[in-house]
């Protein structure tokens, strides 16, 4: 009975997943063609015209981030884990290559810039460095045969990478209750978007140090 | 910020603010000018009564059923030429530029006047009014007797326009979008029998005081500047710029900040070619923000 919970329950995270991947393929798509004044650069035309970087980092960050999503789908299977390691290594090469070398970093510079003042940028440069971090540890456990080590920074990473949706959800909820000014709202989500997750992603571990 | 926690502001409601009909106005505008021209041979005369009379416009009579309007809006009569062959003056109420055509008889000291509007919009209709002193003041009704509206009043008085960008909205009222009402279907619980029901609450958008703090006419605006300010507020700066320059709204939501303002003088229906290059920065700033707003605000993308 309690095996066939948990698959249920498996079952419709992966389906939330899916639904949330699904809007945020939306959103990507708004950036598609290449427009210097889509959606959200529309209020960051003063980097735009002031950082010649911004734009190549701005975009790289948009078209390569929604990768790092898919990742949910096939990493936390035992199946693959164990079976098919081969779907899992290359998958998981997939997932830290486009962390490490492009969401990351870029993620990274833009939170340097991020609407909302000091708080803002502090949440989303730490958030991106912490990404950065558990992405680069849970590899080099993988690279040692610590797979524990590797499950529980994977863990971590992955819980950071849904602060894409969970930032965006949040969002969603506090305009809905409290209607608050939007840069005030924007500090709000670029800490409530991660730390919470991080708390869980803990929590998980917690759990499955205990078994 | 004032009442904003309970008078919530509300999404997505679109001020529209460029008149949609300036082609046909444009068109009216010409006749006008041919007009004057031609007629130009016969002697002028009462040419101390031509200029802007201005005022309020008050609905006095309507049909309670249909009528969703705003009761006072600002009008402003503008009498251009009077000649032994007639009068030729235009009205500019809500958003409307309408040359008028008609007649005036001197009594006493007054002068009684009765225009006729070109007949071709829905909401044409009949100017009479009195000129006693430096008051004028009469009626109109639509040509359209099924129209909501059935009469109006008004008292204006002469009061020239000039554009002047530093011009403000009074800062001691407060800005709320009374057209614009977002309904919500909330659970309220009786306290005396301690039943749950569902009720329909009203909310309304509310500006916060940077809208009639920042000057859009005068300041050279940064995303900076207006990065936290919310729709309204966007809405209302940008639509200041166009009330300086005596531009008539169409739109009831924009209105309805206006339209009591002591400065405010609508003049005409299109405003484009007297727009400074600043405000048109400002405006193209400020429409790029409440856009932003519109698609992002309260929905999940970004």
């Amino acid at each position: 009975m309690q095996f066939y919970l948990k698959q249920a329950f498996h079952l419709l995270l992966l389906l939330a997943l899916a639904f949330f991947l699904y809007l945020m393929g939306e959103i990507t798509l708004r950036y598609l063609p290449y427009s210097t004044t889509a959606s959200f650069l529309q209020i960051k035309q003063t980097e735009v015209t002031s950082l010649p970087y911004y734009l190549p980092v701005f975009y790289i960050h948009v078209y390569t981030s929604i990768f790092c999503l898919l990742a949910g789908f096939t990493q936390f299977n035992s199946t693959l884990q164990s079976k098919h390691k081969k779907i899992h290594r290359t998958a998981g090469y997939g997932y830290i290559l486009t962390v490490l070398l492009f969401s990351a970093p870029t993620g990274f510079i833009m939170g340097l810039h991020a609407n909302g003042g000091g708080l803002a940028i502090a949440f989303f440069v730490v958030l991106a460095g912490l990404w950065w971090w558990c992405t680069y540890q849970a590899i080099a456990a993988a690279r040692t045969k610590n797979f524990v080590a590797h499950r529980n920074w994977m863990i971590r990473s992955y819980a950071l990478a849904l602060s894409a949706i969970t930032l965006r959800l949040w969002k969603v909820i506090l305009v809905y209750f409290f209607h608050p000014a939007p840069m005030d709202l924007y500090v709000v989500i670029a800490g409530l978007g991660w730390i919470p997750n991080l708390m869980i992603a803990e929590f998980i571990i917690y759990k499955y140090k205990q078994k | 910020m004032k009442t904003i926690n309970l008078l919530l502001s509300c999404t997505c409601f679109l001020f529209a603010c460029k008149g949609k009909n300036s082609s046909t106005t444009e068109q009216t505008s010409m006749q006008a000018d041919t007009t004057i021209r031609s007629a130009a041979i016969a002697p002028e005369m009462y040419t101390d009564l031509y200029g802007n009379w201005v005022g309020d416009n008050e609905v006095t009579e309507r049909d309670e059923e249909k009528f969703k309007g705003q009761e006072i809006s600002r009008l402003n009569i503008i009498i251009k030429q009077i000649t032994d062959s007639g009068v030729i003056a235009q009205s500019i109420v809500n958003g409307n530029s309408r040359l008028m055509r008609g007649s005036v008889t001197k009594s006493n000291n007054n002068y009684e006047f009765v225009m006729n509007e070109p007949g071709d919009d829905k909401y044409d209709g009949r100017f009479e009014f009195t000129i006693a002193g430096d008051t004028l003041s009469g009626k109109w009704q639509p040509f359209d007797t099924t129209l909501a509206t059935k009469t109006t009043a008004y008292r204006l008085v002469k009061k020239p326009f000039m554009y002047n960008a530093s011009l403000m909205l009074p800062a001691e009222w407060d800005y709320i979008d009374w057209a614009n009402v977002k309904e919500k279907n909330e659970m309220y619980k009786d306290d005396v029998s301690g039943a749950t029901d569902t009720v329909v609450n009203s909310y309304y958008r509310s500006a916060s005081e940077k809208v009639y703090t920042i000057n859009s006419s005068k300041q050279k605006l940064t995303e900076k500047d207006v990065k936290n300010l919310r729709k309204l507020d966007l809405q209302i700066l940008r639509n200041t710029i166009f009330a300086r320059h005596g531009y008539t709204f169409k739109n009831r939501g924009v209105r309805q900040f206006f339209d009591q303002v002591d400065w405010y003088i609508p003049i005409s229906d299109n405003i484009e070619k007297d727009l400074s290059l600043l405000e048109k920065e400002n405006i193209a700033l400020l429409t790029r923000f409440e856009k932003y707003a519109e698609d992002n605000y309260d929905t999940f993308g970004r």
